[in-house]
């Protein structure tokens, strides 16, 4: 009965929905259980949307996480599935990275959800994605692109291959994320300070990433410098601060005696083992030791308004010579249903963009977040921070 | 008026003469035909440059200087990588060469088949393997510091250097080993009798011999490290690559900055093969001529020292790496990461097989006529077409990848319609056809030495004997050329097999092959699940060297 009664839920919506509805087909797929979406997760109230607390698509928790970090969810908010219009019809999705095939995970679910749903994913590098869909120009196969760097889908869109997402689908993310509607952001990952919670209090670490090397935690401190997201992290100080503060960051911290990792899941596992007490790293490491080693005494720390608190996001752009615009923009919706959110949070540890749907960790949701007011397309200006980090001595 | 008359006959004659002599048409075995398929087929795999020259075209006089001038440091450094491992390259392959054709050396055949096969292993897995263990906070590094060994840094020039000598050196070994199993042995003799021990001999007799084979396997070092990204850039050692890629990363107009970039890689790329067709020049023997028998040299006691020199490089080339696969492997069952997407499937392999077969064998047919023909002729225009394959060798993947992303999706649907271009567009035989470009020199080498090894009076005797040229070329020739042909079929074929800049962006939609899955779960952090993978790469890319190291042991 619950399936009929989805049944008639999702036509009724669809036809709220009105145009881009090709079908109701595909009400059943996937669902052989009967239970509803809140099972195993007590206390989760539902949307506010009336009689949405069924699903008869996808059980809510099929998209959750298993581990530990994946317990205990606080009520979730944000558009369901079965709330959206329908998909049906075949997209060409250009992946750029994708989590190890996570993104590859979510496409699965949602055609399960939809006999009549068919995504294929190419899989590229972000910017041999980007590069591809440009060189391709307007007989670009590719219907959506889906990449996790703002910078490539910046490049997407300066060349006008992108066109405007209407504000139905860019409405649930902070508008930081959607500049200008060529793209909107699917999934956060956050600059921060993993910190061993047995040597320091939150207090200990500075609020102002740029006093960090004349604090006390500085000598104790990890890095990993040959890594991209510190790049980056660099590169928006560079750009925010200037080139001479950056230098001299880079040198005082070389100076008071930061320790060099080769990556960020490194800097974050010798925080949890003490040998560190502090590190730079992206938020989602110190979530992956936790959910290795849930005693770990390692906590997460923010900066606020400067470049140690940036914000990078994965996101979604629909290409303008695609002939499915609607099917591609309500693609792009999926994306942002509490359910795809709910699956990069607990599966990616990947902020969540929409705030009805809190970070695991305990971390604050994302409109809680002081990330600096940066252009992430000029993340892609990497060749001038490497040239600093190499006159320094760091690389 | 008569005289009138001839003047437009003499010149056209001599101008019949002048095409003659440019194209070698007069040479034994050259016909009209071959010409212009060797020319095609040089057409075409230099067809991806006319992208190149479009969109280098695109940057504004001054700033291509100033790009050009901003590149020198690196550009030095590239050179300096190019010939320290070039130089590293010859003085570990030609050594380990005689030790494992002309001595008594312990277990020959293990150590050949043993010091030849780290070019089975992709550079960027050898990289992170030594990464993993010499890094800061590395395996060994960790193993090592209760004892107080500090390990040297890894980074930079030295550890580059190093791993791509110890992943590339075996093209020198290959073609050395070639020479050697060709050497009349006759002639060392001859130059015992006369008193001269074997070091003076294998100066002023051996080397001058097998030199051009050397210089041969030389070559595809430096082009090889000319254009490598994965390791230098795994390595943190500053190269020309790096550049092109961080163009092509930084947007914009780095798209057109990097091709004028890779036109200058290029360019250099023809001087050196220019430079290298000097010393190559009568190359009579390769990876294909025929074996005599071989000469020993008797090392004596010192036969069990000697051992240790092949053993101490298969430790590093081989033991370390698949050592370290093996400990991410189990690490990462231990851990049981939750790891999205499908899991590997042997379907991966096959996938990888197939295409790595198709270009084997297409880029075997391709390369016959410019082998041939630059084989038997010595004309300008049969030097052109076989120097100019080796231009794609130095291309970058993914340069490579866009220029054919352009025409096969771009410029086709502009021209013949939106049906054509997805005909054609992310097909597998474009990709195989990418494939052909970068590998191409490979293929020729050994088929051109081959074809240099057959013994030209053979050849007029069958025509004496009243066979047709068609008929020569099948029962003649051809067996005589067919092991330098498989040789060269199956350097192709473990060079497509570890292929991954251009496989990404050209495969054919939901066409997973072993590299590109370890690409995908590497991207994602997930090293231990690429470590299954990457040993199933390496063994199936073992096997396909037998036909490189069999083949002779029936001569």
């Amino acid at each position: 009965m619950t399936e009929e009664f989805s049944k008639r839920r999702r036509r009724l919506l669809g036809t709220l929905a009105g145009a881009g509805l090709v079908g109701i087909a595909g009400c059943s797929g996937g669902d052989d259980t009967t239970g509803t979406e809140t099972d195993g997760t007590p206390g989760v109230t539902d949307t506010p949307t009336e009689g949405a607390d069924t699903s008869g698509s996808a059980e809510f928790s099929e998209f959750r996480g298993s581990g530990a970090l994946a317990e205990g969810r606080s009520e979730i908010g944000g558009t369901r599935i079965s709330e959206l219009p329908a998909l049906s019809g075949e997209l060409t999705v250009y992946l750029g990275g994708g989590e190890g095939g996570l993104y590859r995970d979510l496409l699965t679910k949602l055609e399960n959800i939809y006999p009549d749903f068919t995504a294929t994913p190419r899989p590229y590098g972000t910017s041999e994605g980007a590069n591809t869909i440009i060189t391709e120009g307007s007989s670009t196969p590719a219907d959506v692109f889906w990449s996790v760097d703002a910078g490539s889908l910046a490049a997407v869109a300066a060349e006008g291959l992108t066109s405007t997402l209407p504000d139905e689908v860019t409405d649930p993310v902070p508008e930081q994320f959607h500049p200008d509607g060529d793209w909107v952001g699917t999934a956060g990952r956050a600059r921060a300070i993993p910190y061993n919670t047995e040597a320091l209090d939150e207090s200990d670490v500075p609020d102002d990433v740029m006093s960090l090397p004349d604090s006390d935690v500085a000598g104790q401190m990890g890095w990993a410098p040959t890594y991209g997201a510190f790049q980056a992290f660099v590169t928006a100080m560079r750009i925010t601060e200037g080139e001479e503060a950056t230098r001299q960051w880079l040198q005082s911290m070389v100076d008071a005696g930061v320790t060099e990792y080769d990556n960020e899941f490194f800097v974050s596992n010798a925080v949890a083992d003490g040998e560190l007490q502090a590190g730079f790293a992206n938020h989602y490491y110190a979530l992956r030791v936790q959910e290795a080693r849930p005693e770990a005494p390692i906590d997460l720390a923010f900066t606020s308004g400067d470049a140690g608190a940036l914000i990078n996001v994965a996101g979604a752009a629909v290409l303008e010579p695609s002939p499915q615009q609607e099917l591609a923009q309500n693609f792009v919706r999926h994306l942002l249903s509490a359910e795809a959110q709910e699956f990069f949070a607990t599966r990616a540890y990947a902020y969540p963009m929409i705030p009805g749907v809190p970070p695991v960790g305990g971390l604050p949701p994302i409109d809680e977040l002081e990330p600096p007011e940066f252009d992430l397309a000029r993340l892609s200006e990497i060749g001038p921070t490497v040239d600093l980090m190499r006159e320094v001595g760091v690389l | 008026m008569g005289a009138v008359g001839d003047a437009p006959g003499n010149l056209g004659s001599r101008l019949r003469e002048l095409l003659g002599r440019l194209l070698g048409l007069d040479d034994d075995g050259v016909s009209t035909p071959l010409v212009l398929l060797s020319a095609a087929v040089a057409a075409a795999v230099l067809s991806p440059l006319l992208w190149l020259l479009l969109r280098a075209s695109e940057v504004p006089l001054d700033e291509a200087l100033s790009l050009l001038r901003g590149s020198t440091e690196v550009f030095a450094n590239s050179l300096v990588l190019v010939g320290v491992v070039t130089a590293a390259s010859v003085a570990l392959g030609v050594p380990l060469a005689v030790l494992t054709v002309q001595t008594d050396l312990p277990f020959r055949r293990f150590w050949t088949v043993a010091v030849a096969l780290p070019l089975v292993v992709p550079s960027y897995i050898g990289a992170f393997a030594y990464v993993s263990a010499f890094g800061p906070d590395g395996a060994l590094a960790d193993a090592l510091a209760p004892l107080g060994v500090s390990i040297p840094n890894v980074y930079g020039l030295g550890g580059t250097a190093l791993v791509l000598t110890l992943f590339v050196y075996p093209y020198v070994f290959l073609t050395t080993r070639a020479a050697l199993l060709s050497f009349d042995e006759t002639q060392l003799e001859a130059a015992r009798t006369l008193n001269v021990g074997y070091l003076a001999a294998f100066r002023r007799v051996i080397l001058p011999q097998i030199l051009p084979a050397v210089t041969a396997g030389a070559l595809l070092v430096a082009l090889y490290a000319l254009s490598d990204f994965g390791t230098p850039s795994i390595m943190q050692y500053d190269v020309f690559t790096r550049m092109i890629y961080v163009e092509l990363n930084s947007f914009g107009d780095g798209r057109a900055n990097a091709t004028l970039l890779s036109l200058q890689l290029l360019t250099v790329t023809a001087v050196v093969v220019a430079l290298e067709s000097r010393i190559g020049d009568d190359a009579d023997a390769g990876y294909g001529a025929p074996a005599a028998s071989t000469a020993m040299i008797s090392l004596g006691r010192l036969r069990w020292l000697a051992v240790l020199f092949p053993a101490v490089v298969s430790l590093f080339t081989l033991a370390l790496p698949v050592g370290i696969l093996t400990m991410w492997f189990v690490r990462a069952e231990a851990l049981a990461y939750e790891v999205g997407g499908r899991a590997f499937e042997l379907g991966f392999a096959l996938n990888s097989v197939y295409a790595a077969a198709l270009a084997a064998a297409a880029t075997m047919v391709i390369a016959l006529p410019v082998a041939y023909y630059s084989g038997r002729s010595n004309a300008p225009l049969a030097r052109l077409t076989e120097r100019a394959t080796y231009l794609g060798y130095a291309m970058p993947g993914v340069v490579l990848a866009l220029a054919l992303v352009f025409f096969s999706s771009n410029q086709l649907a502009a021209f013949f319609g939106p049906t054509v271009s997805r005909a054609v567009y992310q097909s597998l035989p474009l990709l195989v056809f990418a494939y052909v470009v970068r590998f191409l020199p490979q293929a020729v080498g050994a088929t051109r030495s081959s074809v240099l090894g057959v013994d030209p009076a053979l050849i007029g005797a069958a025509r004496v004997l009243g066979a047709q040229p068609k008929a020569v070329f099948r029962r003649v020739t051809l067996p005589l050329i067919a092991p330098g042909v498989l040789a060269g079929a199956a350097l192709v074929f473990l060079t497509t097999m570890k292929e991954l800049d251009t496989t990404l962006i050209l495969h054919p939609t939901g066409f997973t092959t072993l590299v590109t899955y370890i690409w995908r779960v590497q991207e994602g952090g997930y090293y231990g699940r690429a470590a299954l993978p990457a040993l199933v790469l390496v063994v199936l890319s073992g096997l396909s060297m037998i036909p490189l190291l069999v083949q002779r042991r029936d001569t």
